[in-house]
């Protein structure tokens, strides 16, 4: 392969002008870097360039109260061990335990998840269903998008050219569960992911689903379904019967569209009850 | 026999030890294969011209093999490259070396090859291969055996149960990929290699590259995992034209993708399997199979006479009729996957069994003891079945079901199931020892693949029959220059051929040293007495160092030879109606327990606890047997659950990597409880049963059966994924 | 714009990146250029593990690891941890519970393993060890052995 060169900038400057060079389609930019070396095959215009945002000063991880801002760049297992998460946010500490393995979560990170943007993510569903917000910097200054508006189909999101993803934000730290099935419980990649959070704060629940095209989607209408804290066996059949109906699942080669559908009722019920039994949702008002 | 620690895990653990993939030598060229782009189709050319204007590429292609190949021959119906005809997708048509491994990858895609596609034939089902008609998969092997009167059988019977099994193809996924490092030294072709079999790829070699066997050297690595894959040679032949054609060493590896598409193994099948029940005994089975060969010559197949017993079982039953075809496809050619195709054959038996013992209302353990195998009776062929551990196996086997369904949750099923398997002799082994005044040095021509089998297992043989402490006991491999022959590492069969080569040449040893001493053989033993080796018998005691001669001491020490060329046994001709079965060597039987939970809205299956009752002679080494049944089980559940080889329509397999085909991980391997039975002989030292292969065959239909017992979903296919089991529980 | 030195250290030896492509991985850094042959290459893909290296003493995968990603960092392969007490202790464990067969995967379980105890000491209990190890594949042992040594190292902990 012809020769790129690396580019390690480490201010927010640097990070931005780095992404100014060349022409569109020459540079790549890692985050993690899980997946560079499979960046740097098959491409159809040659690679220039890498810049690596390993030493940007986004490794961070802050509670606000009840609102938590991840820094794009903070390796995932770092977030995993951070020792409020669990009991705070528990459906996003799952989801990042279901991650690849451990030493893939020493470097993989939100922002290359996001800026992934695969329709199997295990880290988006929960992401949606926290309401989260993408904190994007460019040239242009600073804008903020909820994750809903910035993710659109694989490897496709909202991020302008000569934009990053700085952080992102969880504004509130909810009960919530992310449960998911694969072929293979370990190291795979999901057949299906529900995420459940429940909003103290507006009162209502958010679910979320992977594995559906061309992106993880909300689910607004099994949403409505749900009255309260904890439902009843009824509201949660009829909220898993419409989130079965409404994803936009397909077949590929590792499920069918009939089996994410039968998955997803029973994911879904599974998940808000998990939320339910939770040591922290007795403070779920 | 004492536990100790493996002579080799030491290096192992610190990563001192040299694999394939790790050898270096000066001048070394990167060497790279280039890949069919079809599954089928004609070759119009091959232009090696855009690679070697590289600078530093050498390459190959069909039309060099006259000038590089001494006698311009090789072998025609296995060319190395073909000139004609594509058989598989990525077969190699070509290959390059280069100075830096990307330079290789680089020239490899830079060879332009111009094929006319043909239509894959994949099919192996849904036409008669009696008349197959054009654009069928070609049949390469069939065979047919009949005993017994089955119309009687069938015409009545108070029921017959009729059921068709389907199988996926599963790889052996060793973690080291296929590598060797290939060099001409004057007239010798020599060839660094992962290998199970060192001897059996000098012949293949010879063979395939037309020379005489005494100018190839194959010199065997330590093994990373085989599992039957690295039974024949795959990149020995492309490495040596490369090392010939430059002049320099060539290191060829595969990468992880092509140990997928190039890999010899197990392929899909099809069974159907009919019993007929009178009484409650199984008075009929038939059974047809068919089995995909991948890109098999006819003539060259073993396993579709040897495997199709297994779906017959290890029953009694009075009427038999075994029917196999095996197809040409477009895929591989079919290769040995350890125990080849016997798990998916017993996987179709005996979940067969737990459904017939349902529909007749009993119990599933005691109806496969009223009709199993005992020593005395006679094989579906018509062989005198030898010492047989089976029934006692499960007896076992069902008490401890019996309590383990006690404290069984919801959802949860407990379930039996058996196999059986044969020691494989190959041709056979031979061993040279040699006893200094402070170690016993055993010279072989066999690599440690991994269990044990040769690191400690040979040695417990020596370690048995002088009493010699295993620190003194080395074992000395041989390159095919020098060692003893030997026919490799696979079938189970190193304890029965290399074992006893090597028990015979230390009784011949015991023997010499009980004349030195004047002394009965069998008293004598070897203990050590400050740093050296002493003869004991009784009251005598006398130093290896006295007890030598003069020339004997300046040649290293005594030496003693010894050979073992099994014998199986024999098979009643009258009952085969087409094609070649094998007898058997031994009878080694193995019954397996497992508890699974099914979730019973998505299907998903977990195995709790497993048990694995192993039939084994007499355990000559207790961690090396351990090991191949925990490894074995291990590899029974992803061949149960999870792995399977997806192709798609144009031939291509389309899952060739480890995050799509998928091996069990450390989280989903329950606990396994391993229990051996000893006393029924089998054909090596001491009784020993060979152990490689037995314990992986039992354990998909063990799982079958227990899902069946916890939901009632009888599996009919393999692998069990999620979705197919919430299929067979009707959820969609 | 480099924030350091074009350079790291494997096992504490430094190593002049200048030297080395851009494009290469540290898996074949460590073992061609370097001939720390220790390391294995198993998939290449990220989905075995045999290739585990730590840096900064964390678990990556080399082989999906541009060299030129970590420079200033410290990488430590299965030899760097020849004198390390926590290695040590799981090199024992392995060894007295038969915990490997061919061996091809067990440098990547000890490096693993090793990082594992150091980042969680005696807070994670032997089932979440053996949980965190799910990224390293075993295809000879079916892991029976290789659990009981993680128990094993975990109770002797100091």
């Amino acid at each position: 392969m012809p020769a790129f060169s690396f580019v390690q900038p480490s201010t927010t400057d640097e990070a931005l002008a780095a992404l100014r060079l060349g022409e569109p389609g020459e540079t790549m930019i890692v985050a993690g870097g899980t997946d560079v070396l499979f960046g740097l095959e098959g491409r159809r215009i040659p690679l220039k360039r890498v810049v690596s945002l390993r030493h940007l000063p986004w490794k961070t991880l802050s509670w606000a109260g009840e609102s938590l801002r991840v820094g794009s760049t903070l390796p995932l297992r770092t977030l995993e061990s951070d020792p409020d998460l669990r009991r705070r946010i528990p459906g996003l500490w799952q989801a990042v335990r279901a991650v690849g393995s451990v030493a893939l979560r020493h470097r993989a990170t939100l922002g290359g998840n996001l800026g992934r943007s695969s329709p199997a993510s295990d880290l988006i569903p929960i992401l949606l269903a926290l309401d989260s917000e993408v904190d994007i910097v460019g040239m242009e200054g600073e804008r903020s998008l909820p994750v809903d508006q910035f993710v659109r189909a694989s490897r496709t999101t909202a991020l302008g050219p000569g934009e990053l993803i700085r952080s992102v934000a969880i504004p509130e730290a909810r009960p919530s569960a992310f449960l998911w099935q694969r072929v293979r419980p370990a190291n795979d990649i999901s057949q299906v992911g529900v995420a459940v959070a429940y909003s103290p704060s507006q009162k209502g629940w958010r679910i979320a689903v992977g594995g559906v095209v061309p992106r993880p989607v909300l689910l607004p209408q099994a949403e409505r379904l749900l009255s309260g804290p904890f439902p009843g066996a009824a509201e949660l059949r009829a909220a898993a019967q419409e989130a079965s109906m409404r994803a936009p699942f397909a077949t590929d080669r590792r499920a069918t569209e009939e089996y994410r559908r039968q998955l997803v009722a029973t994911l879904l019920q599974r998940a808000v009850r998990a939320v339910g039994a939770h040591p922290s949702s007795p403070g779920v008002p | 026999m004492t536990f100790t620690v493996r002579p080799d895990a030491d290096a192992k653990l610190r990563g001192q030890v040299a694999f394939a993939t790790d050898l270096s030598v000066p001048g070394m060229l990167w060497g790279a294969l280039v890949p069919a782009p079809v599954a089928r189709g004609r070759i119009r050319s091959i232009d090696l011209g855009p690679a070697r204007a590289i600078d530093g590429v050498v390459a190959i292609g069909p039309t060099d093999l006259a000038r590089l190949l001494p006698s311009a021959t090789g072998d025609a119906e296995r060319p190395v490259f073909p000139t004609d005809r594509i058989q598989y997708h990525s077969q190699p048509l070509a290959a390059v070396a280069a100075p830096t491994r990307e330079l290789a990858r680089r020239a490899a895609r830079a060879v332009r090859v111009d094929v006319e596609p043909l239509p894959p034939l994949e099919e192996i089902e849904g036409f008669d291969p009696a008349h197959p008609g054009p654009d069928r998969p070609e049949v390469i092997a069939h065979v047919l055996a009949r005993h017994g009167d089955l119309d009687a059988a069938f015409g009545s019977a108070d029921f017959v149960l009729s059921e068709t099994y389907r199988t996926a193809g599963v790889c052996q996924v060793a973690l080291e990929p296929h590598a060797c490092i290939a060099e001409i030294q004057g007239d010798v072709w020599h060839v660094t290699t992962s290998t199970q079999t060192p001897f059996g790829a000098r012949e293949d070699l010879a063979s395939m590259l037309g020379l005489p066997e005494e100018r190839i050297v194959v010199e065997g690595t330590w093994v990373g995992g085989a599992f039957g894959g690295k039974g024949a040679p795959l990149v020995e032949p492309y490495a040596l034209l490369l090392a010939r054609a430059s002049g320099r060493p060539v290191r060829l590896a595969l990468s992880y993708r092509e140990e997928f598409q190039l890999g010899r193994t197990s392929l899909p099948s099809v069974v159907r399997i009919e019993s007929a029940v009178k009484g409650g005994r199984i008075t009929g089975r038939r059974v047809h199979w068919r089995l995909d060969a991948g890109a098999s010559l006819p003539g060259r197949d073993f396993t579709t006479g040897y495997a199709i017993g297994f779906i017959l079982g290890p029953y009694r039953i009075p009427a038999i009729e075994m029917e196999g075809y095996a197809f040409r496809t477009n895929k591989p050619p079919l290769g040995p996957h350890r125990a080849p195709m016997a798990p998916q054959c017993v996987f179709a038996e005996e979940s067969h069994m737990d459904h017939l013992a349902a529909r007749l209302g009993v119990d599933p353990v005691a109806f496969r003891r009223s009709h199993v195998w005992k020593e005395g009776d006679f094989t579906h062929l018509g062989q005198k079945v030898g010492p047989f551990g089976l029934d006692r196996c499960l007896e076992r086997a069902g008490a401890l079901a019996t309590t383990w369904r006690k404290d069984a949750a919801p959802n949860t099923g407990v379930a039996v199931g058996v196999g059986f398997w044969s020691t494989v002799t190959g041709a056979g082994g031979e061993a040279r020892l040699v006893l200094s005044p402070t170690e016993l040095k055993i010279i072989e021509g066999e690599r440690e693949i991994g269990s044990g089998s040769v690191i400690r297992g040979i040695v417990a043989v020596a370690e048995t029959v002088l009493g010699i402490s295993r620190d003194r006991v080395r074992v000395d491999y041989h390159d095919t220059r020098s060692a003893p022959f030997d026919s490799g590492v696979f079938g189970s069969r190193t304890l029965a051929a290399l074992g006893q080569a090597v028990q015979k040449a230390a009784l011949v040893l015991r023997d010499e040293l009980g004349k030195r001493l004047s002394v009965p053989a069998d008293s004598v033993q070897l203990t050590e007495e400050n740093g050296e080796l002493v003869a004991v018998s009784g009251r005598h005691r006398e130093s290896i160092r006295s007890l030598l001669t003069e020339t004997e001491l300046a040649a290293g020490g005594l030496t003693s030879e010894g050979r073992h060329y099994g014998t199986s046994g024999e098979i009643d001709t009258a009952r085969v109606v087409e094609g070649t079965f094998y007898p058997y060597t031994d009878f080694t039987g193995a019954a397996h327990v497992a508890m699974v939970k099914v979730d019973p809205e998505t299907g998903a299956v977990r195995v709790t606890r497993y048990a694995a009752f192993q039939d084994a002679g007499k355990v000559v080494d207790l961690p090396t047997a351990q090991g191949s049944i925990e490894g074995g089980v291990a590899m029974g559940l992803g061949t149960a659950l999870t792995e399977e080889t997806t192709w798609a329509a144009d031939g291509h397999l389309s899952n060739a990597g480890l995050l799509d085909y998928r091996i069990p991980t450390l989280g989903e391997i329950p606990p396994i409880e391993v229990h051996f039975v000893e006393g029924f002989s089998g054909a090596g030292p001491y009784g020993a049963k060979g152990l490689g292969e037995p314990p992986i065959i039992p354990v998909p239909a063990t799982v079958s059966n227990a899902i069946f017992a916890a939901s009632g979903a009888a599996m009919t296919e393999l692998p069990m994924t999620p979705e197919r089991v919430a299929r067979a529980l009707k959820l969609l | 714009m480099t924030a350091s030195p074009a350079r790291l250290t494997v096992n504490a030896v430094p190593v002049d990146l200048t030297t080395v492509p851009v494009g290469e991985r540290l898996l074949d850094t460590v073992r061609w250029r370097l001939g720390l042959k220790g390391t294995k290459e198993g998939c290449r893909t990220g989905d075995c593990g045999a290739c585990t290296v730590l840096i900064d003493g964390r678990s990556v995968l080399s082989c999906l690891t541009l060299t030129h990603e970590f420079t200033g960092a410290a990488v430590t392969t299965v030899e760097g941890l020849e004198g390390d007490p926590t290695g040590a202790r799981v090199r024992a464990a392995f060894e007295k519970e038969g915990a490997l067969q061919c061996g091809y995967c067990t440098p990547g379980f000890v490096v693993a393993l090793t990082s594992l105890l150091k980042e969680r000491g005696a807070e994670a209990s032997a089932e979440e060890l053996a949980e965190d190890l799910g990224g390293n594949l075993c295809r000879c042992t079916g892991y029976a052995a290789i659990v009981r040594a993680v128990r094993r190292v975990h109770g002797e902990m100091p």
